[in-house]
């Protein structure tokens, strides 16, 4: 399968004051376009620390990502318009929807579709809304919806720019188990059939067999997990 | 998509509501810089409407509306005989204070060189000039007095036979225009008590003197009931207006200014002294009211857009995660300081059409005044949104993906 996302030894130290916390040290990844994978590990791991790398959000102060094959970032540098890379080929899914509050449901998922360059957002916003099961709610405000269905147009909205690489961080922290599934389910159905590669950060082990990888971080180091389920590992 | 208008539809009544208050204060500024124009307008109008190149005042002093100027109306002769006079005519001006109807009226008597002046130079809008010399009067339509109506001053009544538009004093009261005979004979009025005590003063004082003692005739004529002691000496004028040759101005200047009883001004230096003596401190006041409205607006708007743009700060980090560009982000809060801005000059300028003809001073909305007020305005809002467009600057799209 196509690299979607490859780092090398990415080093990340936060400091504050005479203290210094290592976030990530020395992880490599690789993940795969049409592979949904999870990211697993304890709070305080270097997930989120791992996930704003690979986002291109705020760069490892040492090692290398190559998004499809080409350097983007290197020590810290950004070798590359990073908003305009985010913007192109990246959707975000966060614990909490993180809708845009003043708009409605089908106007998060046009914006995205309008910064990802996507002509006729409209359209596309109600195909991806009736995709993922909220065609019905296309007017309502984020407030109005419930937790899944926010969700939901999250997922909408991330696929949006037709990304390349989908990061999720904790996207079902706040739902229950069957609503959590569902969404763990969607983001395999979006792997499978759209061709991303998709990175779901989660704490929730009852859905891991939907992944086809699975990641374990500890002390801002990464390896395979031993986890159960029916992913490769 | 545009971010700025779906912003304020989701939070329309606190939009408006801060429209509206922002109107509301420009109205007040509005207001305020209008009634300094027609403070001003109203001030010159009556040295413009004279039409006098020159006006000869009492020696010393700074004419007839900065201080009292009492000249001896002989001037007027001399005036006329000077080379390059083309005319010169009498001019007074008294503040009086009558009640009609039980109201208060104030009144600015102005006297009119009849018959050379008949009131031709007057912003007539209604009626006609003087007739006749005595018992008529222009007046202007804020007293509230028709065509027809009469006023009794000083005993006699005076019949309004024509109407002015604006012809205002710099204190906001109305002027009545009369020939100067009539305005001197409300000025120089006296009771009859008054007149029958003056009498025995005199015959009192005749009767201590040698002078009554050897000529008793005189304490005859003091006590003649046809005699009244003030119209012994012709009254006098507060200033004579000249109309020169145009290009013998000056000449004639320099030759009334070499006479001692009297200061000559031009009409631009009359204008002057009117304006700095009498409504400059009106103007700095003022001025000093629409500085701090201003700052008060400006102020309102910067904080009501920071907050506004503070509550989306989670909403600003996501976008820019999704790759929103700055200048987007930066032209949403931008836009929704200038729809605020124009919403509430809207606001303004309907409130002003309906109030400013209520207001008690003559609000004058000058050309400029009306091309500096909405751009003004958009210069407040602009500066005032720079703290929330320097917050999306700062906001960190990392924020995002902090829960």
């Amino acid at each position: 399968m196509a690299e979607a996302v490859r780092a090398v030894g990415l080093t990340k130290t936060y400091v504050t004051g005479t203290t210094s916390v290592v976030a990530l040290d020395d992880v490599s990844i690789t993940l795969a376009s049409g592979t949904v994978a999870a990211l697993l590990g304890p709070s305080g791991s270097g997930k989120s620390t791992l996930i704003k790398a690979l986002g291109f959000v705020s760069p490892a102060d040492r090692g290398e990502v190559l998004f499809e094959g080409r350097s983007v970032v290197k020590d810290g540098t950004a070798l590359a318009d990073l908003s305009e890379l985010r913007r192109r080929h990246l959707g975000f899914v966060f614990q909490k929807a993180n809708l845009t509050s003043f708009l409605t449901a089908r106007e998060n998922v046009e914006i995205a579709c309008e910064l990802g360059g996507k002509g006729d957002g409209r359209r596309r916003a109600r195909e991806l809304l009736a995709y993922l099961d909220v065609a019905g709610r296309e007017r309502s405000y984020p407030e109005m919806l419930s937790g899944g269905e926010q969700q939901r147009v999250a997922i909408a909205r991330a696929l949006a720019n037709e990304p390349s690489l989908i990061l999720a961080d904790e996207p079902t922290a706040a739902l229950d188990s069957v609503r959590s599934r569902t969404v763990m389910e969607l983001f395999r159905k979006v792997a499978h059939e759209r061709g991303a590669a998709v990175l779901v950060v989660t704490h929730d082990h009852r859905a891991l067999d939907v992944f086809d990888v699975l990641y374990e971080m500890e002390d801002g180091r990464i390896r395979p997990a031993t986890a159960a389920g029916g992913a490769r590992r | 998509m545009n971010l700025a208008i779906r912003d304020v539809r989701r939070h329309l009544p606190r939009f408006v509501g801060t429209a509206a208050g922002l109107g509301l204060l420009l109205t007040v500024v509005i207001a305020m810089q209008g009634i300094y124009a027609g403070m001003v307008d109203d001030a010159t109008i009556l040295t413009r409407a004279m039409r006098a190149d020159l006006w000869v005042v009492q020696k010393d002093t700074r004419g007839p509306f900065a201080e009292s100027s009492r000249l001896d109306p002989s001037v007027e002769a001399r005036a006329s005989a000077v080379p390059g006079v083309r005319s010169a005519r009498p001019y007074t001006y008294q503040l009086i204070q009558r009640e009609r109807g039980g109201a208060v009226m104030r009144i600015a008597l102005v006297g009119l060189g009849w018959p050379d002046d008949p009131g031709s130079s007057l912003p007539l809008v209604r009626g006609r000039l003087l007739a006749q010399p005595h018992g008529e009067m222009i007046v202007d339509a804020s007293l509230g007095l028709g065509i027809g109506e009469s006023l009794v001053l000083a005993g006699e009544r005076y019949r309004v036979v024509g109407l002015t538009a604006n012809a205002l004093t710099s204190g906001g009261d109305s002027v009545a225009f009369l020939s100067v005979a009539d305005t001197q004979l409300v000025a120089f009025d006296q009771p009859a008590e008054a007149v029958v005590l003056e009498r025995a003063r005199i015959v009192e004082r005749l009767r201590r003197t040698d002078l009554g003692r050897g000529q008793p005739a005189l304490e005859e004529l003091a006590t003649d009931p046809r005699w009244r002691a003030p119209s012994l000496a012709s009254p006098p004028v507060a200033a004579v207006l000249i109309a020169a040759d145009p290009h013998r101005v000056a000449e004639v200047r320099r030759t009334m200014r070499s006479w001692g009883d009297v200061s000559v001004y031009t009409q631009a230096e009359e204008e002057a002294l009117l304006l700095g003596g009498v409504v400059e401190r009106a103007r700095m006041q003022i001025g000093l009211f629409s500085v701090i409205l201003t700052l008060t607006a400006g102020v309102i708007v910067m904080m009501v857009m920071y907050n506004l743009t503070l509550e989306k700060t989670h909403d600003l980090a996501v976008l820019k995660l999704m790759g929103a560009p700055r200048l987007r982000l930066l032209g949403m809060v931008l836009q929704q300081a200038w729809l605020l801005g124009a919403l509430g000059y809207a606001l303004a300028y309907v409130l002003g059409e309906l109030a400013y003809p209520m207001f008690p001073r003559r609000v004058l909305i000058t050309t400029t005044l009306a091309w500096a007020a909405p751009l003004a305005t958009f210069v407040v809002v602009t500066l005032a949104s720079m703290l929330g467009v320097s917050h999306v600057m700062r906001v960190d799209p990392a924020r995002a993906l902090e829960g």
